[in-house]
């Protein structure tokens, strides 16, 4: 029963010719953006305490072989291409092998959670992924990455991750920014995922996509297993390993990650606190975004009309502000 | 103003008598399956419940395959349920679909259980719950979807921003369930995020069996099962709730009567829809807001009719 649900969901608010469309439905407003607590309550009596939980991050730039953002990132009714299909599937492949070399090593339980907007956070080809996973999906959802991750958790991947912005990795960028620090340290996506997880004791192990990325996160979170997919030549091109190969490297990769876990050689990352983050938002987006940003509490201007400081002694308040800002950038 | 009148006329044939569906063998249990989308393992997202050629607006954000995706796994789903109800002692079924999505017609009935008769198409009457009578001996309501304004993935309850029968806010489940008391016939078993399930128990009490397919983290976004897992649990629960609804477990969902019931149509819709209602000119029925109406009755079927004529009144 439902029709007319949609109707009240996509509904424009009236505006001139001249005005693009712009929605300002602040984000505590919509269910989805602001309740992480909730999330994670919901996500932690599901966690198997006596197994050992992978919580993985499914991205899409750094899978296997994907160069273009323009046709592989995203499906033909947002701007995409018919390749994005086979991307999809290229990405539940190489979760199906993270989860395979996890499970040989002992790991019990898989939550796997979409971290690319590109069909707003439903990527994943649902028969074809591991059928003992969960998956966290659908858009907006908080803290986007990091959705429900909780102390029960014992270890993180992120496959398919892109480097920072401003690398010349593969369709590089982080979020909504130019620049991200945390206590003057960079983090990119897979480092702020680290950092939400580190402050309740998981480590971030294992990291995929290609070289700028894997060489970058290591020396972000120091030596975690990596798997390079393949060799960036420009923001659009790159050598890649064949996809096949990329799988064998994945499974054996997670294999030696949760075995390094369980002997407690890979730690979480702890940054003190307070945290003094410090962001750009990027050069690219449109002023309206960037007053929209600076609306939100707690920022304070910091150099430059898109650069801004905040502090916090909580790294998932941190998280919930990368979800309000993604809520400005990319709402439905 | 006659060719007015003759106009009218001529568009309200009046409605041929609804076909009794045929009774079951004789001793053969019957269960009635209501299957909507929103509450469905897996699906979070508008366009995965809504075909893309419903409307421009239906169009945009994603592939027009998603929904087609989904109407096989909504089809597996009611597969499953049917599998379990059968192993719990079921002959007889009768699956009437729930989604308004491309005007009630969503599962696949070429892949679709042999055994099931399969109601679809719109209008019908009683909308969500055609083909309830006295021989159904018990409802299953899967993928069904939290109440209007409700932390639930994709909420909503019919045209409705609020409604109630005796003070009590009734969801879909809630007042398909009233229609079907007035045939003695209760609810077994129910699908659904874990909001839905929740506000459902708070209706119909802690009996009947539920399932939840998936975790709400937003309004378009949830923890979810993989689809193998969910069928296991649909397939599992039908069969427990079956057992339990042929022992005369589970009893119909009953509220003093005259039934008073009062609803208030989407503010979100067009001010045409309010004035559609409004010429309904159906009888009993009180205008009490702006959007508001109250009807007073002692037959739940009469508010289910108001509801179908509703229903049309915005499908159109």
């Amino acid at each position: 029963m439902i029709a007319l649900l949609a109707a009240a969901l996509l509904q424009q608010p009236q505006q001139s010719p001249q005005a693009p469309p712009r929605d300002s439905t602040p984000p505590e407003a919509y269910y989805g953006v602001t309740e992480w607590r909730e999330a994670r309550a919901k996500l932690e009596p599901l966690m198997d305490r006596r197994g050992f939980t992978v919580y993985i991050i499914g991205d899409m730039e750094g899978l296997a072989a994907a160069v273009r953002n323009g046709t592989e990132m995203r499906p033909v009714p947002r701007g995409g291409g018919q390749d994005h299909e086979r991307f999809r599937a290229e990405l539940t492949d190489e979760i199906n092998a993270v989860i395979a070399g996890a499970r040989a090593a002992g790991a019990t339980q898989f939550v796997v959670n979409e971290g690319h907007g590109g069909t707003l956070f439903r990527n994943a080809l649902l028969e074809r992924l591991d059928s003992e996973a969960i998956l966290i999906r659908g858009y907006p959802k908080p803290i986007v990455m990091s959705t429900g991750l909780n102390p029960q958790v014992d270890a993180i991947f992120i496959v398919g991750a892109h480097a920072n912005a401003g690398t010349p990795g593969i369709i590089s960028h982080s979020f909504a920014f130019d620049s991200f620090t945390v206590n003057g340290r960079v983090l990119n996506e897979a480092g702020i995922a680290a950092f939400i997880g580190g402050e309740m004791g998981v480590p971030l192990v294992l990291a995929s996509g290609d070289q700028v990325l894997t060489a970058e996160t290591r020396e972000m979170l120091g030596p975690i297993e990596t798997v390079t997919t393949k060799l960036a030549m420009s923001r659009s091109a790159g050598a890649g390993y064949a996809p096949a190969h990329v799988h064998g490297e994945l499974q054996a990769a997670a294999m030696r990650a949760v075995r390094r876990v369980k002997t407690g050689e890979l730690k979480p990352l702890r940054l003190s606190r307070p945290y003094q983050v410090r962001f750009c938002m990027r050069a690219t987006y449109d002023p309206w975004f960037v007053g929209q940003v600076r609306a939100l509490k707690g920022l304070r201007a910091d150099g430059g009309d898109r650069c801004f400081a905040y502090t916090t002694p909580s790294a998932e308040d941190v998280g919930d502000l990368l979800n309000r800002i993604e809520w400005i950038v990319l709402k439905p | 103003m006659i060719p007015l009148l003759l106009l009218l006329v001529v568009q309200t044939p009046a409605a041929p008598p609804a076909p009794k569906l045929p009774a079951p063998d004789a001793g053969a249990f019957r269960v009635l399956i209501i299957p909507d989308m929103e509450g469905m393992g897996s699906a979070v997202d508008i366009h995965e419940v809504i075909a893309w050629n419903e409307g421009e607006q239906y169009r945009t954000l994603t592939s027009d395959d998603y929904w087609q995706r989904f109407r096989g796994l909504l089809t597996q789903e009611v597969n499953a349920a049917i599998a379990g109800a059968r192993t719990g002692g079921a002959r007889s079924f009768v699956v009437n679909e729930g989604h308004g999505g491309n005007m009630f017609a969503n599962v696949l009935p070429w892949d679709l259980d042999t055994a099931a008769i399969l109601v679809r198409g719109f209008p019908k009457p009683l909308v969500m719950i055609t083909g309830i009578d006295s021989t159904v001996g018990t409802l299953i309501f899967t993928g069904a979807h939290a109440g209007a304004g409700k932390p639930g993935v994709l909420s909503h309850n019919f045209a409705f921003d609020a409604f109630t029968v005796n003070g009590t806010t009734l969801n879909e489940v809630g007042i398909n369930a009233l229609i079907a008391s007035e045939y003695g016939v209760a609810v077994s078993m129910v699908s659904g995020d874990d909001e839905l399930i929740r506000e459902t128990r708070a209706i119909l009490g802690n009996d009947f069996v539920g399932i939840v397919t998936k975790y709400a983290v937003g309004r378009m976004a949830a923890i979810t099962f993989s689809p193998t897992r969910v069928r296991r649990m649909l397939q599992d629960s039908a069969a427990v709730a079956v057992r339990r609804a042929m022992s005369g477990a589970f009893k119909p969902y009953r509220l003093p009567k005259p039934y008073r019931v009062e609803f208030t149509l989407r503010r979100s819709y067009p001010d045409m829809v309010v004035q559609g209602v409004d010429s309904l000119h159906w009888q009993g029925l009180e205008k009490t807001g702006d959007r508001s109406y109250r009807l007073v009755t002692s037959d739940a079927r009469q508010m289910g009719y108001l509801l179908d004529a509703i229903e049309r009144v915005v499908l159109h």
